[in-house]
């Protein structure tokens, strides 16, 4: 039998991982954690792979308990979290005890926290992801009261080794979140069609509307304006698109933005301004800052980098305890191939 | 000859590759071609491919290549690619029953005062090609097709509703579809199909690839009612 956790707060959570990247060719969304880098550290240090299931919690106080000894990771938007009313930090391993109860509480810069939990969760997958589509119906939020099935057999580690574990120095870089949030965007291959008002977007602050979801981020403020209007063929577009859409709001399309449009694209958020973007509050105002794509993909590799450094030390640590095995950790690439891409017709 | 093509940046982590040759077909068999090869060059980085129309759009990890290799790459699968092969070796035909106008389509009489033609000759305009399905898009992969011959393209709507029921049959510019989940939309909605195009049970969750053909034909609301809920399946044998 394996353990499990009993949500007893639910707020607004659910189970995602880094999302469905066989996805878009079949007209979905990739979809997955608004915020990748918090996500991929808190599997990093719960010993997980990358990519496993964790939970992501949207702006509201979250609890749980555990029916068997856990150790768990928490990051993103900074809470306070408790384990039987004792504090305990975020962006570090920490150890559960079967019956205690987890909560997670007062969140008020940033949007999104993730647990993460050594031995990850079972979870129904649609193409390969357990992320939620609200378009397409799949993924419930979590309630309270649901019950999350371990996939790990055994209680994951013995105390002494998660208490030793605990105690290591991980080093975690650990990203700002704040109100002077800036989005580093690159130039759109549509541009030109806003004929010199693109720099508006450069200018801002832009207030983010409470209308933003994780299809896209919506914000008000002195829209660029197309120039030029004819009814283009449906194309593919990037996460990240800023496009200004009729109805008097820019949008950055985000993971769950539909694969396909017609609006054209004045420019892209960078990798690590997206994770930025997967923080941002209704309210709050951004800054728009124009980057080379020589600068957006130097940035993506500093933050690869230090996931990098990360797991290695998390592998270390484990070692350290002679548990070397029970680090599951591994940068799993996501890739659309070797599979073919449409499979045969029964 | 290297087929015509721009190739685009579009961001850190994507690039953009249109079709130019002026040829529909063409261009739409090239760009599904570059999806392919790109998709399964898997030590490339590329995360998914995009291919709808007349063009690609190909996602890539940006930290583990960058766009002058994907770049090189990309342009030699264009080099590679054979416009003039079939892109589905074996497509097969769905053939879609689908109640126009009233509640149904409540864009209907919109279109055809629009297009310069009455409801009825806007409907057998529409059930009169042969389809071919072009992409899979949004929302939950819609079968992407060319639109009816209207004497004008039908805009997209100046504000899009919020809410769009799976089922709608639709046009917008030149082109036509079926939403096979509900989600906002912008498209002008002519009618419904009472079959379910969306399994999630299935891999992938729509029955249809691109390449495959697809027709309309007019039934009563009666047989909506009858129909509701069966799912939307190949024809037997080839066409």
């Amino acid at each position: 039998m394996n353990g499990s956790l009993t949500v007893r707060t639910a707020g607004r959570a659910v189970l995602t991982d880094l999302g469905r990247t066989r996805g878009p060719a079949l007209g979905l969304p990739v979809g997955g954690a608004m915020d990748q880098y918090s996500a991929r550290v808190a599997n990093t240090l719960a010993g997980c792979s990358e990519g496993a299931a964790l939970i992501e919690i949207t702006a509201f106080d979250f609890s749980f308990t555990t029916d068997c000894d856990v150790l768990i990771a928490v990051t993103g938007a900074r809470m306070d979290v408790y384990v039987d009313e004792v504090a305990q930090p975020m962006w570090s391993p920490v150890f559960v005890q079967a019956g205690q109860t987890v909560e997670l509480e007062n969140m008020v810069v940033g949007l999104h926290t993730y647990i993460a939990v050594h031995g990850s969760f079972e979870a129904p997958m649609l193409l390969g992801s357990c992320a939620p589509d609200t378009v397409a119906g799949f993924g419930e939020p979590l309630r309270t009261g649901s019950t999350l099935r371990l996939r790990l057999e055994a209680a994951p580690l013995p105390d002494i080794a998660a208490a030793a574990l605990e105690a290591v120095d991980l080093d975690v870089d650990v990203p700002a979140f704040g109100a002077n949030t800036i989005i580093d965007v690159a130039d759109g291959p549509d541009i030109d069609e806003f004929a010199g008002t693109e720099q508006r977007l450069f200018h801002g602050p832009f207030r983010v509307s409470d209308r933003s979801n994780h299809i896209g981020v919506r914000m008000t403020g002195r829209l660029p304006v197309r120039k030029f209007s004819h009814e283009v063929l449906s194309r593919g577009v990037p996460v990240g698109a800023v496009e200004v859409p009729p109805g008097g709001e820019l949008v950055v399309l985000h993971r769950g933005r539909g694969v396909t449009a017609g609006y054209p694209v004045l420019g892209v958020a960078t990798p690590v301004a997206l994770d930025a973007l997967g923080q941002v509050r209704p309210g709050q105002d951004v800054r728009f800052r124009r980057c080379t794509l020589e600068k957006a993909a130097a940035d993506a590799r500093y933050w690869e980098e230090r996931l990098t450094q990360l797991r290695l030390r998390v592998a270390e640590a484990y070692a350290q305890i002679g548990r070397p095995e029970l680090n599951v950790g591994e940068h799993t690439p996501v890739s659309a191939g070797p599979t073919e891409l449409w499979p045969p017709h029964e | 000859m290297m087929p015509m093509t721009t190739v685009s940046r579009c961001g850190a982590s994507a690039v953009r590759v249109v079709g130019t040759s002026g040829d529909r077909e063409r261009d739409w068999k090239l760009v599904h071609q570059v999806a392919r090869r790109a998709s399964a060059a898997e030590s490339l980085g590329v995360l998914d491919c995009i291919p709808t129309y007349d063009s690609v759009l190909v996602e890539f990890d940006a930290t583990r290549t960058d766009l002058a290799t994907i770049t090189a790459a990309i342009e030699s699968f264009i080099a590679e690619a054979d416009p003039d092969s079939p892109l589905n070796e074996t497509p097969r035909h769905f053939d879609v029953p689908v109640v126009y106008g009233g509640e149904f389509g409540p864009d209907l009489e919109e279109v055809a005062r629009i297009v310069g033609l009455d409801a009825d000759e806007v409907i057998r305009r529409h059930t009169s090609p042969l389809y071919v399905i072009r992409c899979l898009g949004a929302p939950g992969g819609s079968p992407m097709l060319d639109g009816p011959d209207f004497p004008v393209a039908p805009p997209r709507l100046a504000s899009a509703r919020t809410h769009v029921p799976a089922g709608k049959v639709s046009v917008a510019g030149r082109q036509a579809t079926i939403t096979p989940a509900a989600g906002p939309g912008g498209w002008q909605l002519i009618g419904a199909t009472p079959l379910g195009l969306f399994d999630l049970r299935r891999e992938p969750p729509v029955p249809y690839r691109p390449g495959d053909t697809l027709s309309f034909h007019r039934i009563e609301a009666a047989e909506f009612a009858r129909l509701e809920g069966t799912a939307l399946t190949a024809e037997e044998g080839a066409r």
